[in-house]
């Protein structure tokens, strides 16, 4: 019959979603019945009631949390009776899990959040839950894992401080790796979430041989063809070794990385990667570039560890297995060879040994084997995909990187092949050296006007030369034919770089907004190689600026409105480097004509200002030294999984006057500081240049006197012309001077040139005024800087203040229930008469109002009332009160409610 | 790579005594003055021949500090050898090792082999601690001892592997069951056949009691 009670009020309660004092008092009364109820079956009719209540309700988690979790807890203190445990952590797990589909006002608190606050405060229920691990019932241990999950994805750290403090406490949850197989899997989640950024429980873990599990149970499940359990493996083990040093020495020294390498192996002839063995592979994948990324920059030893794991890892023939996913096996998805690259790329990267490894290496079956480098190269001319590029070009930029040897072998391969092979079709390029392929890539755009192939072999062109004089003034001799042989003579390579620029400006010119994104990367990567190849190499400048329209390009791409920010700023470099590395004496190429065109027909301040804008765009400002990539987690794995050239939509509709954002990747920061330094460079120099003009003519006062034999009119003559050389220089002088004046009253900076031109006083006003100007934006900058400080105070404060109240919101009920709880024994334990007198009439009055409402409700209520009574009355008795007195005076009241409860009953029934 | 036997050790003991710098010497062989604070647990590993056998030492340092010692206790009931060390120029931290000895006999195993190490012997100008307190106080409890310097390296090698040889001997005695991971002690793979055939015996038999 209670039973078919309780079924009736939760038809109410959920008729009546809105009325929490109805949620709070029916919870409570179940938690009273779990706790008080007589009969078993009661009891856990009340749990399972509870758990379905918590389960759907908001108002019931809210309510439960109130009064709840000591009733639970003390069920799993005594643990007599199973289906009580399992019902109570059923329950608990319902708790603390967000309720979906629930609508959350904006300021209201998450119950699931609050309740799992409450939990957590108390180190001795996560200690009493570890201990239930210890139970044989099978749900027990489930539901216990389930229930720390949930605490952990709810508050992290808080448990895993708490943890910490439990002696044995992970070597309990390390034990259920040991476990069958739901309990094992259900354990390796719980472990990745406690591991995440704990670097001592990480450590712990490890001590309890977290890596000969984790391997164990991979190789049971089948490797990379595994399930998804694999890849909780992995992720558990990328957790192990992120950023920690100390793991990562341990599994070197005693398993070593074979286990590793064993998963990117791929068996047999493979053509079938099901999404969850990409997510595999490229979770191994993570594996081998945390190891190679070593511990934290902070700790001192982690650049030896870095090195270690490289050393090891190559030495174990990770390449091969790379190169495999990379480059041999056609199948592998794009997101697999791209992250297959950027681990060689980080492998060789300052590791002189494992850069010889790479080189050596060859690929393809006899007799049909080449280079790695090679192919790896045909894959950056060839992709389709611009992610395979960038990954692809990352290893030959760090193979390139401080690798002069390795600059000169590649470069030592560039020779012009005769037309016939440069026409050749790419399919037989097979027998091609390095540097054929190279220059075929370069000279691609002749044939079908497709830039892209030529850039991309620019831009490895580009870390050939980069740093390396030798390579410079190698590839400085290379002529190609032209591709109309009758219309002249070969033009050098470096010529042909600047036609393809052109071209690509001009191609943007005629078709407007039918520029893609896809080819607005060109003109910066040229630009680029242009930068590195004129850096420091005088004969790169006089082969630049042999051909005179190329200076007159050059200076109209820096004041290009139609281009990027980039493409002006790089071109400004270019010009930069014309005037600081000439060597040249030939009037009209030398530096000072450089600088006199910049002046003339850019302006000086203009100029720098190119330069400026570049160093603050996006490109240069974002990239930051080693970017970490994110880690690989079960919520991110699928679209991390399906990267397919998603950028090609992204970014369609970004303005064609941006810069695509892949440059970001090729303007690393070692790109980023060195122009840095270039600019400097060319600030200084220019200013040089313009203070000391070279003057044409000589004062020398000894030649002014008449020579001994010379005649009158030869000395008239002499005079005259040189007279007239000091005056068309003065001219010139002069003319400078009013190009210089008027580009200071214009723009009223610049303040590079010392000549002390005409309105000097205006000069010196102008010049304060500047300095004003940038005294207030630097206090403003100042005070915005503190604005935002004071601001994100604020928000911690406020954030505090939330956590406060919340904790004195249970503090406070805590306290409530306690004093309820003081009061129930007070009016117990009393034997005083009077009470039960005022107890019945409260009880009556209670139970008439409730009646009103809730018949239902009144029954159980009344039944609970007489219970207590009569238990009341049977304590009276055994306190040897006299009951029948008392009861004289209150026995018909009592009779009375007893009929009307009769009554109701027949009725309902 | 391949070895016998892998024994995990612990190294124990106030701050300051130079328990980072033992490791570091007997890993690298190398003595760093100025040392920083161990932060939590750091981790050595090396291989050591014992009775011409190779045992691979996996060594946890961990921090002296007190505040770290709910994390540091995790590691001691794994451990199959301990080292605790004092300062022979410091009373107090000879004073606490009784404090230390009962933090392991509490929390690891009982079977642990513990060597009592009196560090810093090349600094017996200041020495605070005789060697005859030392050793009196290894008696009382059971334990291994000897004095030693990280800064000469002197008995540092002895250190760690008398507590290795220690434990192969408990091993051979039948006093742990090794197929338990608990123990701190682990059967190779790598484990050549035909050496020593009766200590295979012994572990094998471990494997199968488990």
């Amino acid at each position: 019959m209670k039973k078919m009670d309780l079924k009736g009020v939760v038809g109410l309660v959920f008729g009546n979603e809105n009325s929490s004092s109805n949620e709070d008092s029916y919870v409570e009364r179940l938690l009273d019945c779990i706790s008080n109820g007589q009969l078993a079956d009661d009891r856990r009719n009340a749990m399972a009631e509870l758990q379905s209540v918590v389960a759907e309700s908001h108002a019931a988690q809210l309510a439960f949390g109130e009064m709840g979790f000591p009733v639970l807890l003390g069920v799993l203190k005594e643990r007599d009776d199973v289906e009580m445990v399992r019902g109570a952590l059923e329950t608990l797990v319902s708790a603390l899990t967000p309720i979906a589909h629930a609508k959350l006002r904006a300021n209201e608190v998450q119950p699931a959040l609050m309740n799992t606050d409450l939990l957590s405060r108390d180190g001795q229920s996560i200690s009493l839950l570890l201990s239930l691990l210890g139970e044989d019932d099978f749900y027990i241990r489930y539901y216990t894992l389930q229930l720390l999950t949930a605490l952990l994805t709810n508050s992290p750290i808080r448990l895993q401080e708490v943890i910490l403090t439990i002696p044995r406490g992970i070597t309990r949850l390390m034990d259920m790796l040991m476990d069958r197989e739901v309990i094992r899997n259900e354990a390796l989640l719980l472990l990745t979430y406690l591991t995440r950024e704990a670097e001592e429980i990480q450590k712990i873990l490890v001590f309890e041989g977290a890596f000969e599990k984790i391997f164990s149970i991979i190789k049971e499940e089948g490797g990379s063809e595994g399930g998804v359990v694999v890849q909780d493996c992995l992720e558990l083990l990328n957790n192990l070794l992120r950023n920690n040093a100390s793991n990562q020495v341990l599994l070197r020294e005693t398993i070593g990385f074979d286990s590793i390498i064993s998963i990117l192996k791929l068996r047999g002839t493979t053509y079938s990667f099901t999404q969850q063995k990409t997510i595999n592979l490229l979770s191994g994948l993570e594996t081998v570039s945390l190891l190679v990324s070593g511990g934290l920059e902070t700790d001192p030893g982690s650049n030896n560890n870095r090195l270690t794991n490289k050393t090891v890892l190559v030495q174990r023939n990770v390449l091969e297995h790379l190169l495999m996913l990379g480059v041999e096996s056609q199948w592998a998805p794009v997101a697999v060879r791209c992250a297959a690259f950027e681990c060689i790329g980080d492998l060789i990267s300052g590791h002189h040994k494992n850069l010889e490894a790479l080189a050596s290496k060859s690929l393809g079956d006899e007799p049909e084997t080449e280079p790695a480098l090679n192919s790896i190269l045909r894959i950056i001319l060839r992709t389709s995909s611009m992610q395979e590029f960038i990954a692809a070009d990352y290893v030959f930029k760090n193979f390139c990187e401080k690798n002069s040897d390795g600059q000169k072998m590649l470069a030592s391969t560039l020779i012009p092949q005769p037309m016939s092979i440069t026409n050749a079709r790419f399919e037989e390029d097979i027998n091609m050296s390095f540097g054929s392929m190279l220059l075929h890539g370069l000279a691609m755009s002749e044939h079908d006007g497709d830039l892209e192939t030529s850039c991309r072999a620019a831009s490895v062109l580009s870390y050939v030369m980069k740093d390396n004089i030798q390579c410079k003034e190698k590839v400085l001799q290379i002529e190609l034919e032209s591709s109309m042989p009758s219309l002249g003579s070969p033009e050098p390579l470096l010529h042909r770089m600047v036609k393809y620029l052109a071209l690509a400006s001009s191609k943007k010119g005629k078709d407007g907004k039918s520029t893609t994104p896809r080819n607005s990367y060109f003109q910066p990567i040229i630009l680029k190689l242009l930068v590195t190849w004129l850096s420091d190499c005088p004969n790169a400048v006089q082969s630049f600026l042999d051909s005179r329209p190329h200076l007159t390009y050059l200076i109209e791409l820096v004041s290009n409105t139609d281009t990027t920010v980039c493409a002006r700023g790089l071109a400004a470099a270019v010009l930069g480097e014309c005037a600081i590395y000439n060597k040249s004496n030939e009037p009209g190429k030398d530096a000072f004509a450089i600088v006199d065109a910049i002046s003339q027909k850019v302006g000086l301040t203009s100029y720098f200002l190119k330069l400026d804008e570049m160093q603050k765009s996006f490109l240069f400002s974002s990239a930051k030294p080693a970017q970490q990539r994110k880690p690989l987690t079960r919520s991110n794995a699928n679209s991390m999984a399906e990267m397919e050239d998603i950028e090609e939509n992204e970014t369609n509709d970004i303005n064609r006057n941006d810069d695509h954002p892949m440059l970001s990747s090729m303007f690393d920061s070692q790109f980023v500081d060195f122009i840095k330094k270039l600019e400097g460079e060319i600030r200084d120099n220019i200013v040089k240049i313009y203070s000391h003009p070279k003057s044409n003519v000589s004062v020398v006062p000894a030649e002014l006197e008449q020579k001994k034999d010379e005649k009158d009119g030869d000395y008239i003559k002499r005079l005259k012309a040189f007279v007239e050389k000091q005056c068309s220089e003065i001219q010139d002088l002069l003319n400078r001077n009013s190009t210089l004046a008027e580009e200071l009253a214009s723009t009223g900076g610049g303040g590079e040139s010392r000549c002390s031109g005409g309105g000097g006083s205006e000069r010196v006003q102008i010049e304060t005024l500047r300095r004003d100007l940038e005294e207030v934006s630097q206090r403003l900058e100042m005070v915005k800087s503190e604005k935002s400080n004071i601001e994100s105070e604020a928000l911690t404060y406020k954030n505090m203040a939330e956590k406060m109240e919340t904790d004195l919101k249970s503090l406070s009920d805590a306290y409530n229930s306690l004093e309820q709880a003081n009061y129930q024994l007070e009016m117990k334990s009393g034997g005083v008469g009077v009470d039960v007198e005022k107890i019945k009439e409260e009880a009556r009055e209670e139970a008439q109002k409730e009646s009103e409402g809730e018949l239902s409700d009144l029954l159980v209520c009344l039944g609970q009332e007489q219970s207590k009574v009569e238990k009341l009355s049977a304590r009276l008795m055994e306190l040897g009160q006299d009951v029948d007195a008392l009861l004289e005076g209150i026995g018909d009241d009592a009779g009375a409610l007893n009929d009307d409860d009769d009554d109701d009953d027949d009725e309902e029934d | 790579m391949s070895y016998d036997y892998l024994f995990k050790y612990i190294i124990i003991g106030d701050t300051g005594v130079g328990k980072s710098c033992l490791l570091l010497q007997f890993t690298d062989k190398r003595f760093q003055p100025v040392h920083d604070l161990t932060i939590g647990v750091e981790f050595g590993a090396r291989m050591v021949a014992i009775d011409g056998r190779p045992v691979k030492l996996q060594i946890w340092d961990t921090a002296g500090q007190e505040s770290f010692r709910s994390i540091t206790r995790s590691y001691y009931r794994g451990a199959a050898g301990a080292l605790l060390v004092y300062d022979i120029t410091r009373r107090e931290t000879f004073n606490h090792l009784a404090g230390w000895l009962e933090d392991a006999r509490q929390h690891a195993n009982p079977n642990m082999t513990i060597m009592l190490v009196g560090n810093k012997s090349d600094l017996s100008h200041r020495r605070a601690v005789s060697k005859e307190e030392g050793e009196q106080f290894a008696k009382e409890n059971g334990l291994l001892f000897l004095e030693a310097s990280a800064r000469t390296a002197q008995n540092v090698e002895e250190a760690f592997l008398k507590t290795a040889e220690k434990i192969l001997q408990k091993i051979q005695e039948g006093v742990f069951d090794v197929s338990n991971e608990s123990s701190g002690i682990k059967v190779g793979y790598g484990r050549p056949q035909g050496t020593g055939a009766r200590d295979g015996t012994v572990a094998q038999s471990g494997g199968c009691c488990g």
